[in-house]
């Protein structure tokens, strides 16, 4: 299972865009060049979505991409 | 992207949306191919009105030269109606792609309305006859009065959807491809990617040896490493996201892109002047070592402004934005993907665990491809086609005004929406802490870049890039 179903993974724009302040200024979490990554919050890590690990938590929510 | 919440119909349903709706929805929340879309349809709609015997100039409002307020206020009623037209538009076409990132189109525009009377306000500084004798250059006075804006009062957060910078700019360069004949990118791209490539295998190579001598983490010293030397900000996130790098390190990475992206919008054009470089040389410089492309343009439209104003200064004003172009999105950007592809194997085949396996393959390219080049493209294919039907004397006295012209104001005014929102976005405050080991890291890299893309600019290539655009 990819990271991209994990409830862990956060890949929504505002949200990368709050995590990293001064994305914005000179770029766009809506860029084309962020693919799918997204936010871990369980390695405290920024991820492409379709990595894997051992701590896969399936997610409640349906996910598109 | 999209996440539909547990209690929406599709959860609720367990419905999956279907994989073209899926598509479509990922078509429509990038920014690379919404600013294709808007800047192909508004070259579409002036080709066909010149097609059709007329011209979208009355659109295309943009101020003219003046030496007094009153002045100004003469142009504002002759033609106030046509600004407010302007504003309607640009409002909403990109209160479209607002709506379409889910940002919406109302916030937008609540926003977007003192974004365009800033703009506006700029614009017409900048054609004061006195503006070159102060350096009131709109790039510079657009960035400098939103740095100090927000960095001195804050800006509203109401303020936030109305300062996109990405969109405006991807804007912006698809309308500039319309001025660029697919022949000159042919002839000068090969050229722009060789100089490209040199400088940022250096400038990578430079940044990771001196961060991981310094004991930085690998993945660390690759994502400032693309930073420097491929495309900024949006190269640091690609790469930090393709190695799987940690949230704190990429935030680093982005604090001093940021930095010192600014302090060369500044300092490039000065250097520049001082060196009394041709636009098209500086133009080349400022793509190879200017760190993001809006700031890029920014320095490079500066300098461009000085052409005919500025003794010891020549060229043609627009080669700076061209060279600039040429060298940064053909030479640097097209490129983030391969970069990403690469080190994402490097990062999972070669450099310590993380607890996070990458499957990245070769599909990675594409998907991090900038789509906003294909626009660029295209919009330089569509009218280098559409002006192949006239003769070269009929394309100087009739195309070049009423179709090349009004597109390039419009460009204008989507650069200088980019330029305030940099400056109102920029927040001091609110970047990292990067700590002396990255700044070193990366400011060697920075310095390796300059140096090596003015010899490259100025000795080795610098009588192709003098003749861009003669």
């Amino acid at each position: 299972m990819s990271c991209s179903t994990c409830a862990h993974f956060d890949p929504r724009p505002a949200a990368v865009e709050a995590a990293f302040p001064g994305l914005s200024s000179l770029s766009s979490a809506y860029a084309a060049v962020r693919a799918a990554d997204g936010l871990c919050s369980r390695h405290e890590r920024y991820v492409a979505a379709s990595s894997v690990c051992g701590m896969h938590s399936a997610s409640t929510c349906t996910r598109q991409s | 992207m999209q996440i539909v919440e547990p209690s929406s119909p599709h959860a609720a349903q367990g419905v999956r949306p279907s994989p073209i709706g899926v598509r479509r929805a990922a078509l429509l929340r990038n920014e690379d191919w919404l600013s294709s879309f808007l800047g192909l349809a508004l070259i579409l709609v002036a080709a066909s009105v010149f097609a059709a015997g007329g011209s979208i100039k009355w659109l295309a409002v943009a101020p003219q030269k003046w030496s007094h307020a009153s002045d100004v206020l003469q142009q504002l009623r002759l033609n106030g109606v046509r600004y407010a037209a302007l504003f309607a538009v640009w409002a909403l076409l990109l209160g479209a792609a607002a709506a379409a990132l889910g940002l919406g189109a109302v916030k937008f525009w609540r926003a977007f309305a003192p974004v365009f009377l800033v703009t506006a306000a700029i614009y017409f500084l900048g054609l004061w006859d006195q503006a070159a004798h102060y350096n009131l250059e709109p790039p510079l006075v657009a960035l400098a009065l939103g740095l100090l804006f927000s960095n001195s009062f804050g800006v509203p957060r109401w303020l936030d959807p109305g300062l996109r910078v990405e969109l405006y700019i991807k804007v912006g360069i698809v309308l500039l491809g319309a001025s660029l004949p697919l022949t000159l990118l042919a002839w000068a791209g090969p050229v722009a990617i060789l100089q490209a490539a040199i400088v940022s295998l250096i400038t990578f190579g430079v940044i990771y040896a001196v961060a991981t001598r310094l004991g930085l983490d690998r993945r660390l010293a690759a994502t400032l490493g693309t930073g420097g030397a491929v495309c900024g900000v949006s190269g640091a996130i690609a790469i930090g996201g393709a190695v799987g790098a940690k949230k704190q390190d990429i935030s680093v990475a982005i604090s001093l892109v940021v930095v010192w992206a600014i302090v060369m919008i500044f300092v490039l054009p000065l250097a520049a002047r001082a060196l009394g470089l041709s636009t098209g040389v500086a133009g080349a410089w400022i793509g190879t070592s200017e760190f993001a492309d809006a700031a890029g343009l920014a320095a490079a439209q500066t300098y461009g402004g000085y052409a005919g104003k500025v003794a010891g200064i020549s060229g043609h004003p627009d080669a700076a934005v061209t060279a600039f172009t040429l060298m940064k999105v053909i030479g640097r950007d097209m490129w983030i993907g391969v970069w990403a592809f690469v080190l994402s194997l490097i990062a999972a085949t070669r450099w310590e665990r993380t607890g996070i396996e990458s499957r990245s393959g070769a599909g990675e390219i594409w998907k991090r491809f900038p789509k906003f080049v294909v626009g660029f493209l295209l919009a330089s294919l569509l009218v280098t086609w559409f002006a192949s039907g006239y003769a070269y004397g009929e394309y100087k006295t009739s195309v070049l005004p009423g179709l090349v012209a009004p597109l390039q104001a419009l460009r204008t005014w989507a650069f200088t929406f980019a330029f305030l929102s940099i400056g109102l976005t920029t927040r001091v405050r609110e970047l990292v802490a990067v700590g002396a080991r990255p700044f070193l890291a990366f400011t060697a890299g920075a310095a390796v870049n300059v140096l090596l893309g003015l010899f490259l600019s100025t000795r080795v290539f610098g009588a192709f890039w003098s003749g861009l655009g003669q």
